[in-house]
């Protein structure tokens, strides 16, 4: 018994450790200037201020928009090519196949320190820069997606698509109204990975994208962070990180199951 | 069969809508459009520098250009905040997104911007000569040409980096001289920097730097003391590498007394910049500050002197001039109507503009005689200190990667004077040791 | 392996549709795959700013990485990160792993929360840690000083800051490989246990002897993972540090955006960004080796 106290007094640590922080970030948002520095949950003085401060000095809702519209952009064109691609070599006979899959399987080794420079330049080249489309194009496919998806289809019995051809049913048809269906589970697992790679990338935006207007939402935090507003102040800092933390929690309060299934299945991070 | 026909019907949407995403988002459709008289209209758009003054000195000024200049519309847009302005403008100069008009030109970018063929020499209009003549004596001009003999920027105004003092500051701590040399200003320090609250910590400072090693921070510190205790030396002499000598070692050293006897503080302030909350007593800045301090500290009383030089330094104190320029940039369809609005934004009663709003000095010869400035400097007397300083001023050596060179003196002025773990000498040879690379690097 | 008929033959057999399935991701694969790493090769030898023509300049870019110290600075910098990452990453999340596989109440609840760090952006873990590193004011501090002990100079001291960034992204991390050793403790056979407490092993010999082994898989692929991650290091030094103290930070990842973007070397950055992958591939590898050779 006494060995199960001290396993919930570790395990309670564990949420001060891990949840502390963001409750910490969220109150202090709201404390007036002088009393962030402070342990306490609690001020007298809370106000929405910081946040004021936040949408005058940034466009932050701007922002939103951008984070919200590029990720749900390339998550839609992930699970959709991807799973067009994952079927065919899952179900389709053709020439290459196996060329296709091994390439796919190497693209997936490629270290992204190698292609980022010569992706922006060619970003440049095409005009892309400061556009929507550097933000989408150059993620519209991922090899773990299609991966993920030809893993998954692989396992749809036979039996049900010859059916279905003997019906006259094109193959479009087949993925999208007949598999798909079936397909849930890794159809959520690749969109929750592919949204949150996207949601949480800077390093892409900040190399594509120089025009306010258009900067996600954590590019712009980061750059309001360290960048030229030099009247930053804290409180304004820790709303910013609210503003940027809370889309992503309270989707995850909702879909927890769901993230930490996707992301260990996958054993990647976002 | 009918596949094909969906697939192809596919790929024309994705191909509308990514054409669709692909437009630059915002306005710059007014081209074409008919002015009130039936005369075509022009557009040109202006990139100022992203501070508030600025934006608020170009706002005025283009809304009294647009008022008057119904055929020649001016769109201001302030250039797009990232980690600097150069960054920015060489992105757009490889985008072709650059602005007719810039007025934040830095010299020291001003050779990748030419390699590049991004401006036009504006010695190509032929009332340049007596534009800039009318504005700044010939020798002052003649610093700002080219390497290839032409005028690429239209010297618009100059910051000289001053020492601020806090008076308050100084006068609880006993401090009665400004200092003018580095054991005055240790003396000074020795006295100022302390725990006033009496928790053990120091909360008063002689001075503060961004301990980050960010290249233009040494704008401020190293660059401009180097100026002032070498009487006026840049890093380069004829081209070549020139400052592993005792004038640079001389202020790193002096530098890495203010961290060692906790002059100033070795950690990154956040919160606002000490001088504004009378944290520090001194602080390196140029005549923007003056804008500054009234706008958020108004209550602070403040004076300001030239830089500390070493004991024994003879002549006029020089220091750097921070120089920023106006250019034109050869995207642009209309250089004659940008020139015509170049010449607006330089004429005198904008520049008395630029000193009314910024605190700004502007590039000219009789910003003391000229009887239009006069009753300026009657209402802001310390900005007499820069006008005067203004001759004593150095700009940028025109070399390839002024910025990495910076960068490389950043990391060497954080060893030895931050941190205390290299000795000015070393610290002082590693940088021109990384700098002669970076030079060979680009023959 | 197959004749000119053969292929043929197979062409004939195989669905039309496939090949318009694939299409996409050919067209993607030339532009953003294969051009990409075409073009880094060619960059290797120019000097570019992108603004001006490229130039061609032979070997000058590797004669400058051998010759330049923060090339070694940030490769080293980014094996200190790696050396305190990877162990504490795998010593607090297998704690927190045999604390939470068991029967317990709220257990969702516990991993729900130890997994939150993950999902947020880098960006946010970031501006926290450094609200709680700070010298003076910071919440570490704070609790040090106000139990007696000294403040520790986080992110303001050469020989801390890596460290302390090691540890935030272990924190932002964590999360992740708790589930993984979770589903590692779960594909253990319990017959395992019983047989061993038949013969009367003590708990800490199990552990030893059945579970470590029984997780070997799990070790890998997090210290293959961490390696991965390690080397793309990014947005926690920029926003923190910016590679300071004493370049103390500057991670193999910062010195490639600082030279491509910061200082507009584009061939130069190239060649770092080629050399760098080459070494993460070749750690990875020995890694796998090692490990797999201990088992």
């Amino acid at each position: 018994m006494a060995a199960r106290t001290l396993k919930y007094i570790a395990l309670c640590v564990g949420l001060v450790v891990f949840g502390y922080p963001f409750i910490w970030m969220i109150v202090g948002s709201l404390k007036p200037e002088m009393e962030i520095g402070n342990l306490k949950l609690w001020s007298s003085l809370l106000s929405f201020n910081s946040y004021r401060a936040v949408f005058t000095k940034i466009p932050i809702a701007r922002a939103f928009f951008n984070s919200m519209f590029v990720s749900l952009s390339v998550t839609t064109l992930v699970v959709v090519l991807g799973s067009m691609v994952g079927y065919a070599l899952a179900k389709l006979r053709f020439v290459g196949k196996g060329v296709l899959y091994i390439l796919i399987l190497f693209t997936m080794m490629i270290p992204f320190q190698i292609t980022l420079i010569p992706q922006y330049v060619l970003m440049v080249k095409l005009g892309w820069t400061d556009t929507y489309l550097s933000l989408i194009v150059p993620s519209m496919m991922t090899g773990l997606s299609i991966v993920l998806f030809r893993q998954f289809f692989t396992s749809v019995p036979e039996a049900l698509l010859d059916a279905a051809r003997i019906d006259g049913c094109s193959e479009l048809y087949i993925l999208f109204r007949l598999i798909w269906p079936l397909s849930r589970p890794v159809i959520i697992t690749v969109a929750i990975l592919t949204f949150m790679a996207s949601w949480n990338d800077v390093l892409w935006p900040m190399i594509v994208v120089r025009d306010r207007s258009l900067m996600t939402m954590p590019q712009l935090v980061a750059i309001f962070v360290i960048g030229g507003e030099a009247e930053t102040q804290l409180g304004s800092l820790l709303a910013a990180a609210t503003l940027l933390a809370l889309p992503i929690i309270i989707a995850y309060s909702f879909f927890q199951r769901y993230f930490i299934e996707s992301m260990a299945s996958s054993g990647i991070k976002g | 069969m009918a596949l094909i026909l969906t697939t192809m019907r596919v790929c024309a949407l994705t191909a509308c809508v990514l054409g669709m995403l692909s437009m630059p988002w915002g306005c710059s459709g007014r081209q074409g459009a008919r002015a009130p008289g039936g005369g075509e209209i022009v557009e040109l758009t202006y990139w100022p520098a992203p501070n508030t003054q600025e934006i608020d000195l170009a706002d005025s000024l283009v809304r009294g250009w647009n008022a008057s200049h119904p055929l020649i519309h001016v769109r201001m847009q302030p250039i797009p905040v990232s980690q600097s302005s150069e960054e920015v403008l060489l992105a757009a100069i490889a985008g072709r997104t650059t602005p007719d008009v810039c007025s934040n030109i830095w010299p020291g970018a001003l050779h990748d911007y030419t390699v590049s063929g991004g401006l036009i020499p504006l010695d190509s209009f032929s009332d340049f000569d007596s534009v800039s003549l009318s504005r700044m004596p010939k020798d002052l001009l003649e610093s700002f040409r080219s390497g290839d003999g032409h005028y690429y920027q239209f010297p618009w105004k100059t910051n000289p980096v001053m020492m601020f003092y806090n008076l308050r500051l100084f006068r609880e701590a006993g401090v009665t001289e400004v200092p003018r040399t580095y054991s005055e200003y240790f003396a000074a320090g020795a006295k100022v920097s302390r725990d006033t609250s009496g928790d053990g910590q120091i909360d008063v400072w002689m001075g503060e730097r961004d301990v980050r090693p960010i290249w233009w921070q040494r704008l401020f510190d190293f660059y401009p003391f180097y100026i002032a205790a070498s009487g006026g030396k840049t890093l380069f002499t004829n081209g070549n590498v020139d400052f592993d000598n005792a004038e640079a070692r001389n202020v790193f050293a002096f530098f890495q007394e203010c961290y060692s006897r906790n002059f100033f503080p070795k950690t990154y302030f956040v919160g606002g910049d000490p001088f504004d909350l009378e944290k520090k007593a001194t602080h390196f800045a140029g005549p923007w500050e003056v804008a500054h301090l009234e706008k958020f500290v108004p209550s602070m009383r403040y004076g300001v002197a030239p830089l500390p030089v070493p004991d024994g330094h003879t002549g006029p104190v020089y220091t750097s001039g921070d120089y920023k320029n106006i250019a034109i940039f050869s995207t642009t369809t209309h250089p004659a109507e940008s020139w015509e609005f170049v010449k607006y934004l330089v004429s005198a009663e904008h520049d008395l503009m630029l000193l009314e709003i910024c605190n700004q000095i502007p590039v000219r010869g009789d910003l003391r005689s000229n009887r239009l400035f006069s009753d300026y400097f009657v209402r802001n007397p310390l900005m007499i200190h820069f006008a005067d300083q203004a001759p004593f001023t150095r700009g940028m050596d025109s070399a390839p990667d002024l910025k990495e060179i910076f960068d490389a003196i950043s990391q060497e002025y954080e060893g030895c004077a931050v941190y205390g773990r290299k000795s000015p000498a070393e610290a002082i040879h590693a940088a021109a040791l990384r700098t002669k690379s970076i030079v060979e690097w680009n023959q | 392996m197959s004749s000119p008929t053969n292929i043929f033959r197979r062409f004939k057999r195989s669905d039309r549709t496939a090949y318009v399935f694939v299409l996409p991701y050919l067209v993607y694969f030339a532009t953003f795959v294969a051009y990409p790493l075409l073009f880094s090769l060619i960059l290797m030898f120019h000097r570019w700013n992108i603004v001006t023509p490229m130039e061609w300049i032979g070997l000058k870019n590797f004669i400058r990485m051998f010759g330049d110290p923060l090339f070694f600075k940030s490769l080293v910098n980014t094996l200190v990160f790696l050396a305190i990452h990877i162990p504490l990453q795998i010593a607090v999340a297998l704690a927190i792993a045999l604390l939470l596989n068991a029967r317990l109440r709220f257990r969702s609840f516990f991993r729900a929360v130890y997994f939150m760090p993950v999902v947020v952006s880098g960006v946010v873990v970031t501006i926290l840690w450094q609200q709680m590193y700070l010298f003076d004011y910071g919440v570490f501090n704070s609790i040090l000083t106000s139990i007696g002990l000294p403040r520790v100079p986080w992110l303001v001291d050469p020989s801390f800051a890596m460290p302390s960034i090691a540890i935030m992204a272990t924190w932002k991390n964590v999360g992740i490989y708790i589930v993984l050793f979770l589903v590692g403790l779960q594909n253990i056979p319990g017959e395992l246990y019983e047989a061993a407490e038949l013969d009367g092993a003590a708990s800490a010999n199990q552990f030893l002897h059945i579970t470590l082994p029984m997780l070997n898989p799990t070790v890998i692929a997090i210290v293959v993972l961490s390696t991965i991650g390690g080397f793309s290091l990014f947005i926690e030094p920029y926003v923190l540090t910016g590679g300071g103290p004493m370049q103390s930070t500057l991670s193999g990842m910062l010195y490639i955006y600082n030279q491509a973007f910061y200082f507009n070397h584009m061939g130069y950055a190239a060649t770092l960004g080629i050399t760098f992958a080459l070494i993460v591939l070749s750690v990875v590898v020995i890694q796998r080796k090692l490990i797999e050779a201990e088992a």
